[in-house]
């Protein structure tokens, strides 16, 4: 990783008796796309507030590029914002909008002119809209005004704040798609906030988990989904599966005795395991797209028994919820032709150990 | 579909017997300006421009229009300038006592205007002793700025309210200075607000009688001249100078609204 | 939307002390300067200090006072009752029937409204009088000369009233109904109310705030109303604003006026904060 551009030590933030932030720290490398992501309430706008510059940290230190942002006013940090509800000047038409930061810094005309046509063009706005007023233009092409009105001083570092939540679903997928290529080619780093956790994984590099004012983990989209440091995180998206069991260190790894799960060798590796796991009653994950079910021959290193309860055919995969000693087991399978089980079937489901990973109950 | 009831023949026509009664005097004035008798019964004998005339020879009436404008002209600025500032006080912040300002600066729209310029009169009376000069234009400009000064906080408040500061914000991120964000964003986006108060301000101050009644000494406005002037004796040249004050409010207030519903629709449409 | 801020806060400052300057110089010392002053006495037409309730005594010993502010009273109570009723239904159906047209109403009213008010009573002494346009055309209708002769009389005080307050109630009372969530109507609709039922038991009940706010405004503002009992009253029935008004020009008594300016700011200020915490109150219940 490179030198972070942005480099916050245990931010704190309260809002009188109300504790927002406990201690957040995190760095964000130059030209990396950070998400982060939490349920409302969780800090993830306050924190994002702090990088602009629109709300004074009560602790910690915060420094962008190098510089101790204490005191520094919005207007004089190197970041950009994209404001959740894009906030674009009614008043002002697409072009004077574009060109608002470029205006206030009294940069010459023909500069300002050549750098709104060129923003024009990156976010694939029509010349035509130039001298039209925000009202006038549709949700997704005022998305692209207000990246552009944030991206026109080029600055090291774009903010977003939930720009999408008020779009339409299909209208965020393409919205998205563009959003990401426009980061690969600009090189700007960008922290955005979302709530939604597969917006987050389609777009981040990195993703930042948070929970009431605390980050939970901070990793690579792959890392949340398969490695997530908590069943907080592990729930966030997606469906999962979490078996109670009794986990001891052994050696480098982890020995686990978990009831709903027969093997021969109940042991994982280092790397299968949470950072923060200790010994004891915690949980092992499996997502439902890693179990199989097993025809009477085949044979698997873990294995579950259970019979079928549902089983719900979705476009391109089935799932199957399967009832085992009390518990619910959730499993995808690509569809097939015909389907290796019906309601009421006894089943037997299996996966690798390499599969499964273990976390604080 | 709902029966039609009575009832849906009385609302309606409720408004209009309203309407009616609100522009009963205003018809009867504009009627009247237009009589050739010197008398103003009904009905009048024939038409005739004669008494305009009669108006724009009176040289109290041109002392009294000059009067009237610069006292509108100088209440206008200073109370709306004054209602800006009370409104981003009571709109954008909470402070202590907070509650005691607003009631302080609302109070005198709750006074019975005479009373206001009553209580008024005697302090400037004192004042006047003091500084060895005696009520005039000076004192009625006070009296109608803190008259007037309430209504404009209200009208500009109530441009205020659902102001999205994200706005200001997004102009400050841009880089934009606190004098930068104030004339380029703020003060626009209440420009509606901000007109609406600067013409309402000026027709409560040019309509005012009371305030200046009791405050103006011995320098008369439009509304006192016509009030003396209508003691001694009626004569067809106050119809006539009704009837050249309304078209040019009216024009005024038309154009307010025009202003307010354009903003209101930009502002639905963002 | 409003953020915490400090006394300390510069913009807090600039936004403040202007107008606390200006009110507290030019409305709360002249306040003060009226008690102070309804405690002293004239002799020759002069003021002088004696700090005495002698002014205090004459007020509300003397018969001619009693009479004149109870009349005051009686006429405030009546044209606050007339512009209520009068109001509420042009603002319920500003709000609900005429939509289209309700911009265009208000503005009328609006400039009827700000037009000078001493055009406008004069505008009504000409349409009332024996020989105006009102017994003109009742003359052309065959009711013989004079039918209706109003002018000069407490009648035609009401009517120059309720004229000019009318507004303060319209426009308050539309207010309040327009807030009232329209889902809240069909609602009453859809449980099988009629519409006479919905009004009573959801839209007045509603708006309670603002006809109690319109209700106070004209009763405040009808103590002190001056032009109308003089000019189309013809002096026939003085209300409290001419005895103030005569006490300081004619008799030259300034601690008597003030008295009696105190009295009058008493009274309204009593039905305000009486009034205005049943508004309040109902406010806050429509919003709970």
């Amino acid at each position: 990783m490179s030198d972070p551009i942005i480099e916050a030590r245990g931010i704190q933030k309260y809002y009188g008796d109300y504790h927002a932030l406990k201690q957040v720290s995190l760095s964000v490398a130059a030209g990396e796309f950070l998400a982060l992501v939490g349920p409302s309430g969780c800090g993830k706008t306050s924190l994002l507030k702090i990088l602009a510059g629109f709300e004074a940290p009560s602790g910690g230190t915060l420094t962008i590029q190098g510089q101790d942002m204490a005191g520094v006013p919005a207007a004089g940090r190197p970041t950009r914002m994209v404001f959740q509800k894009l906030a674009l000047f009614p008043h002002k038409t697409v072009a004077e909008n574009i060109a608002f930061p470029l205006t206030v810094a009294r940069r010459p005309a023909d500069a300002i002119r050549a750098a709104v046509t060129e923003m024009l063009e990156m976010m694939h706005l029509k010349e035509a809209y130039l001298h039209r007023y925000p009202h006038e233009l549709s949700g997704g092409e005022q998305q692209r005004v207000a990246l552009a009105r944030a991206m026109v001083s080029k600055p090291p570092v774009l903010l977003l704040d939930e720009p999408m939540s008020a779009l339409d679903a299909r209208l965020k997928k393409s919205l998205q798609a563009e959003l990401k290529h426009l980061h690969r080619n600009v090189g700007t780093s960008f922290v955005h906030v979302t709530h939604d956790l597969e917006e987050a994984m389609m777009l981040a590099d990195r993703i930042c988990v948070m929970r009431a004012g605390e980050v939970v983990q901070i990793g690579s989209p792959h890392d949340i989904y398969y490695r997530p440091a908590e069943a907080f995180v592990a729930g966030f998206i997606g469906d999962t599966n979490l078996l109670p069991a009794q986990l001891t260190r052994e050696g480098e790894g982890w020995r686990f005795d978990c009831p709903l799960l027969k093997t021969e060798r109940p042991f994982i590796g280092p790397d299968q395991a949470a950072a923060n796991l200790s010994d004891g009653p915690g949980l092992l994950m499996i997502r439902p797209e890693l179990l199989r079910i097993l025809s009477p021959a085949d044979a698997a290193e873990c294995v579950i028994e259970g019979v079928v309860s549902e089983h719900f055919v979705r476009g391109g995969s089935v799932q199957y919820r399967v009832q085992a000693k009390g518990a619910v087991i959730v499993l995808d399978l690509p569809g097939t032709m015909v389907l290796p089980a019906r309601n009421g079937d006894p089943v037997r489901l299996g996966c690798a150990r390499s599969d499964l990973f273990a976390m604080r109950g | 579909m709902r029966k039609r009831g009575l009832i849906d023949f009385l609302l309606p026509a409720s408004v209009v017997v309203v309407l009616v009664f609100f522009y009963i005097p205003i018809a009867t004035l504009v009627l009247f300006s237009f009589t050739s008798s010197r008398f103003l019964s009904w009905p009048i004998p024939g038409f005739s421009l004669r008494w305009y005339g009669e108006l724009l020879a009176d040289r109290n009436f041109w002392a009294a229009l000059t009067n009237s404008a610069v006292l509108a002209a100088v209440a206008t600025v200073l109370a709306t300038t004054l209602g800006i500032l009370g409104a981003f006080a009571w709109m954008r912040w909470r402070f202590r006592c907070q509650r005691a300002f607003q009631v302080l600066t609302f109070a005198p729209l709750l006074f019975p205007q005479l009373l206001l310029g009553v209580v008024m009169l005697l302090w400037f009376s004192v004042l006047a002793g003091w500084l060895n000069t005696s009520p005039g234009l000076w004192s009625a400009v006070i009296g109608h700025v803190v008259y007037i000064t309430p209504f404009a906080i209200v009208i500009v408040s109530v441009q205020m309210y659902g102001f999205d500061t994200s706005l200001e914000q997004a102009a400050e991120d841009a880089g934009a200075s606190r004098w930068q964000v104030l004339s380029q964003v703020t003060l626009p986006l209440l420009w509606p607000g901000i007109f609406s108060a600067l013409i309402f301000a000026f027709l409560l101050s040019w309509g005012n009688f009371y305030i200046t009644y009791s405050l103006s000494g011995s320098a008369r406005t439009l509304p006192t001249y016509v009030f003396s002037g209508i003691a001694v004796g009626s004569s067809p040249i106050y119809p006539a100078l009704a009837t050249l004050t309304f078209a040019p409010a009216l024009v005024l207030i038309v154009i307010v609204d025009v202003m307010r519903r354009r903003a209101a629709r930009r502002r639905a449409g963002a | 939307m409003a953020e915490p801020r400090s006394w300390r806060d510069g913009a807090v400052r600039l936004t403040t002390l202007p107008l606390i300057a200006i009110f507290g110089a030019f409305f709360l010392v002249p306040l003060v300067m009226t008690a102070v002053l309804s405690f002293q006495g004239t002799q020759y037409y002069r003021l002088v200090w004696t700090w005495d309730l002698k002014i205090w005594r004459d007020v509300f010993s003397q018969w001619h006072y009693w009479s004149i502010m109870l009349r005051t009273l009686s006429m405030a109570c009546i044209c606050t009752a007339l512009c209520i009723l009068i109001a509420l239904p042009v603002a319920y159906a500003l709000v609900t029937r005429l939509k289209d047209w309700a911009d265009h109403v208000t503005l009328l009213i609006v400039f009827a409204f700000l037009t000078d008010a001493v055009l406008k009573t004069f505008g009504w002494v000409l349409f009332l009088d024996r020989s105006g346009v009102l017994n003109g055309m009742l003359e052309g209708l065959g009711f013989g000369k004079a039918a209706l002769d109003v002018l000069f009389s407490p009648f035609a005080t009401m009517i120059g009233m309720v004229y000019s307050l009318l507004p303060y109630a319209i426009f308050t009372i539309a207010l309040s109904m327009a807030r009232i969530d329209r889902d809240l109507v069909l609602a009453a609709y859809d449980s099988g109310a009629s519409r006479w039922r919905t009004l009573r038991e959801v839209t007045l009940p509603l708006a309670r705030p603002g006809i109690v706010a319109g209700a106070v405004l004209v009763f405040v503002l009808s103590l002190g109303v001056f032009l109308e009992p003089r000019v189309m009253g013809g002096g026939t029935s003085p209300m409290a604003a001419e005895l103030i008004r005569q006490s300081f020009e004619t008799r030259v008594n300034w601690p008597l006026g003030a008295a009696l300016t105190l009295v009058v700011i008493v009274i309204g200020a009593l039905s305000l904060a009486l009034f205005g915490g049943l508004a309040l109150g109902a406010g806050r219940r429509a919003r709970a």
